[in-house]
């Protein structure tokens, strides 16, 4: 399965998202590829979420190709630095995806904090 | 660096610093032409009548978002008798616009050919600031009948400048011109916008819907007027002081900035040219000083920081769970990750700093709501600094980068390469703890301590935080105390040594309450004594250490918010008069600065210079800076929120006179304060 499909089917699984709980809205990201367009909908309620692959009107519509998608899914790629780069798009409530960007998961790479003389924090 | 010829205007992250001619001739590493989004979009705007440049007479900024230019054809160095004259007015605010008036006062007609040279490098601001343009897209520029457009392209990442003009005008690739014939006494017009863009491949520009106001002129003179309406109203019989609270009003609504994404709410960003942005550390400092006039700015910086707070492991970022941020860019280096700045985490301070503000606020407005609504982050703050922070395994506050590339190495407010060291003048390994990070935790744990037995029904969760708050000052009045010197260490290397040098960090633990009660007076009596103290501030890094120089960035120079955050604390054990005595200092220090307090002036003695000699490269207006005078007047009158009232207990300099504030904003509606100061003996004489 790639990194996409796990990451939102494990978003469905939870049903629940802590860090979203102050977030209400609805998400759609398009993610094209060539005549294809494939469509991942999230109905976020105070943190409950819903995952479908329908293409429903939303608050707010990200637009990428699925390839940097799986990139971001992995955490190899950073959100906020592609919308900024034009990589990815967003029309209709940017706050939303800032929000949800939180979510995303770090480098699987990265070290972390380590305590010098103890062990390590992770 | 600007200098203090260039003529600047700002609304938010869009500014245009300029020639006193209104021109721009950017050169890679000079910060003048129209910048938005941390990207320049015009680095040449140059008007030429018959191909002649033009002399300014003169010009006014008329408001932060507004200046004109009165001109005459011919260099300065001509005999200036001009039967032209030529008048540019221009706004910023949202986009640029510039409108240029020729008055023919010959009594003979002319026929003139006017022209605007236009270009931009698209240079990213870290490219400016740095001196490194290297621009890896490609520049175009386009000619169409009704505009010109500037552009620059990477991959998808398109910015563009876009130019027209009301009256008919010739564009070419290199600019606009125009040919016009005015009879005796006519004069002739034309408007010119020039619009910035930021489009993805929707061809969507990134800020849509995020400006503070309508942008257009009305509009931002409507904001300003409101703003300035809203906050409480200063009356002094020391003229110099009320005139600094209006400037500094004023430049806290220029420097007000709404980020991508808060829907237009407003934050104060840290300072110009370099530092249009939001920065976690500077711009919770900023909040602090001003919550008593302008308590709006608190609360958007804590919804948006907290928005933003940390997640996840981010090695390039610094960033951890519970972090708040350090600093946000949205410009070319951010975007490529070039620079760690989207957002970027590296700051040490920036998260107890937040549960200050939070706590803070709660007891000047009574917004118990955004408490509970900010519970969840707090507590993750709250974690960040026992988990994460805590890098050697002891109960300190510790940083140390892990993006060793474009990391900061010292992520403290004193974030210069150099500004740690140990008495002999090396420097500390990392990690490393300075002294006033460890304040910052030990009064983030007591408030928040105050806010989870008051707010989040969690007497136990409180409890905890206020033992291991006691254990920390324990630890650190006997980890951190220099016994010979009888001050607290600048900071600890990590095998437990002490940089024991004296310097300003120690006037913010008395602020954080830190200090154990005993060795309060020792610290007051450092603070205000000649080796910190310059007779106008409290110096960086005082006289005597091997590393002090007047003018070195965090080794010497005196910071005005330093001072007043010094001043707060001074007055919190009790010290009014040494609070009094630096209030005074850096309130004479502003009247050589028209009121607008400068990042940073040197250290040199009061006696020596007569006048405060401000830092070479510092940044103006700077909002910590601006916010200063703010909290002096807070530290001064001994402003504080009490029990639901706010308790007036004023202790002014010598010779300050009568102060009054009237409709200071609170909980408790709208109060006025008044203070008298003591006279000055020869004056009672007279």
């Amino acid at each position: 399965m790639d990194a996409t499909t796990r990451f939102f089917e494990e978003i469905d699984r939870r049903g629940y998202e802590p860090r979203l709980a102050k977030t209400t809205g609805s998400l759609r990201i398009d993610l094209q590829e060539g005549p294809r367009t494939m469509h991942w909908f999230l109905k976020i309620d105070h943190g409950r979420i819903e995952v479908s692959q329908q293409n429903q009107e939303a608050d707010t519509v990200v637009g990428t190709s699925p390839q940097l998608f799986e990139e971001i899914a992995s955490g190899r790629e950073h959100g906020i630095a592609a919308i900024l780069r034009g990589d990815m798009t967003v029309s209709g409530d940017a706050r939303l995806l800032v929000q949800v960007e939180r979510i995303f998961p770090g480098n699987p790479d990265a070290r972390g904090p380590r305590r010098r003389f103890q062990q390590e924090v992770r | 660096m600007a200098s203090n010829s260039t003529i600047r205007i700002l609304d938010g992250n869009t500014f245009v610093v300029s020639e006193d001619t209104g021109d721009i001739e950017a050169t890679p590493s000079e910060p003048t032409g129209l910048f938005s989004l941390d990207t320049r979009f015009l680095s040449r705007w140059v008007l030429t009548v018959n191909g002649e440049r033009l002399n300014a007479l003169s010009y006014d900024d008329l408001q932060y978002y507004e200046a004109r230019f009165f001109l005459v054809p011919g260099m300065a160095t001509h005999y200036i008798d001009a039967k032209l004259s030529i008048i540019r007015e221009r706004t910023v605010g949202g986009s640029f616009r510039e409108q240029i008036i020729i008055l023919n006062h010959d009594e003979k007609p002319v026929d003139l050919e006017i022209r605007l040279d236009a270009g931009s490098d698209f240079a990213d601001l870290f490219q400016v600031k740095d001196e490194i343009v290297n621009k890896k897209g490609e520049l175009y520029s386009e000619a169409e009948p009704d505009r010109l457009r500037l552009g620059y392209r990477r991959g998808n990442f398109v910015r563009e400048t876009s130019i027209s003009s009301s009256a008919p005008a010739r564009y070419d690739r290199e600019g606009l011109a125009y040919t016009i014939h005015l009879e005796p006494n006519e004069q002739w017009e034309t408007r010119i916008e020039v619009q910035t863009t930021a489009v993805g491949p929707g061809g969507r520009d990134l800020r849509i819907g995020v400006q503070a106001h309508g942008g257009e002129r009305p509009a931002l003179q409507h904001d300003l007027e409101r703003w300035i309406a809203e906050a409480p109203k200063v009356n002094s019989q020391h003229e110099d002081l009320a005139s600094t609270y209006r400037r500094s009003l004023v430049d806290l609504a220029a420097l007000r900035f709404s980020p991508l994404s808060l829907g237009g709410a407003t934050l104060p960003a840290a300072g110009l040219p370099w530092f249009m942005t939001m920065f976690g550390r500077d711009s919770i400092l900023t909040c602090l000083q001003t919550l008593p006039f302008t308590p709006a700015l608190s609360k958007t910086t804590l919804r948006i920081l907290a928005s933003l707070q940390g997640t996840r492991f981010d090695d390039f970022r610094d960033e951890d769970p519970g972090r708040i941020l350090h600093e946000m860019r949205y410009g070319e280096t951010a975007a490529f990750e070039e620079q760690p700045h989207s957002p970027y985490y590296g700051s040490v301070d920036a998260t107890p700093l937040f549960l200050i503000l939070l706590d803070e606020y709660e007891r000047w407005t009574g917004d118990v709501a955004l408490v509970k609504e900010l519970e969840q982050e707090s507590r993750a703050a709250l974690r960040w600094i026992d988990d994460y922070a805590d890098l050697v395994g002891n109960g300190y506050i510790w940083y140390e980068r892990r993006n060793s590339d474009t990391g900061l190495e010292n992520q403290c407010w004193k974030d210069s390469w150099d500004s740690i060291s140990y008495s002999d003048g090396r420097l500390p390994p990392f990690p490393r703890a300075t002294c006033e990070v460890q304040g910052y935790a030990y009064d983030a744990k007591t408030r928040a301590a105050r806010l989870a037995r008051e707010f989040w029904n969690d007497p136990a969760y409180a409890d905890q935080l206020e033992r291991e708050a006691e254990d920390l000052k324990q630890r650190f009045n006997r980890d951190f105390w220099v016994e010979d010197g009888e001050y607290f260490a600048l900071a600890l290397d990590p095998d437990g040594r002490q940089c024991d040098v004296l310097s300003s960090n120690i006037g913010h633990l008395l602020w954080s309450g830190i200090v154990d009660h005993a060795r309060a007076e020792k610290i007051a009596q450092h603070l205000v004594g000649p080796r910190l103290f310059s007779g106008w501030g409290v110096r960086t890094l005082a006289v005597g250490e091997v590393r002090y120089n007047p003018i070195g960035y965090h080794n010497g120079t005196i910071w005005p918010f330093d001072n007043s955050f010094i001043a707060w604390g001074l007055r919190r054990y009790g010290f009014a008069e040494e609070a009094s005595t630096i209030a005074s200092g850096i309130l004479d220090a502003a009247t050589y600065f028209d009121g607008r307090l400068p990042e940073a002036f040197g250290g040199y003695e009061r006696e020596l210079t007569k006048f405060p000699v401000e830092y070479p490269t510092a940044c103006s207006p700077q909002a910590w800076s601006t916010g200063t005078p703010l909290l002096l007047l807070r530290t001064m009158l001994g402003l504080e929120p009490h029990e639901g009232h706010l308790a007036v207990d004023p202790r002014l300099p010598v010779g300050m006179g009568r102060i009054e504030v009237l409709d200071i904003p609170g909980r408790w509606g709208r109060v006025d304060a008044f203070a008298r100061g003591r006279m000055e003996m020869h004056k009672l004489v007279d």
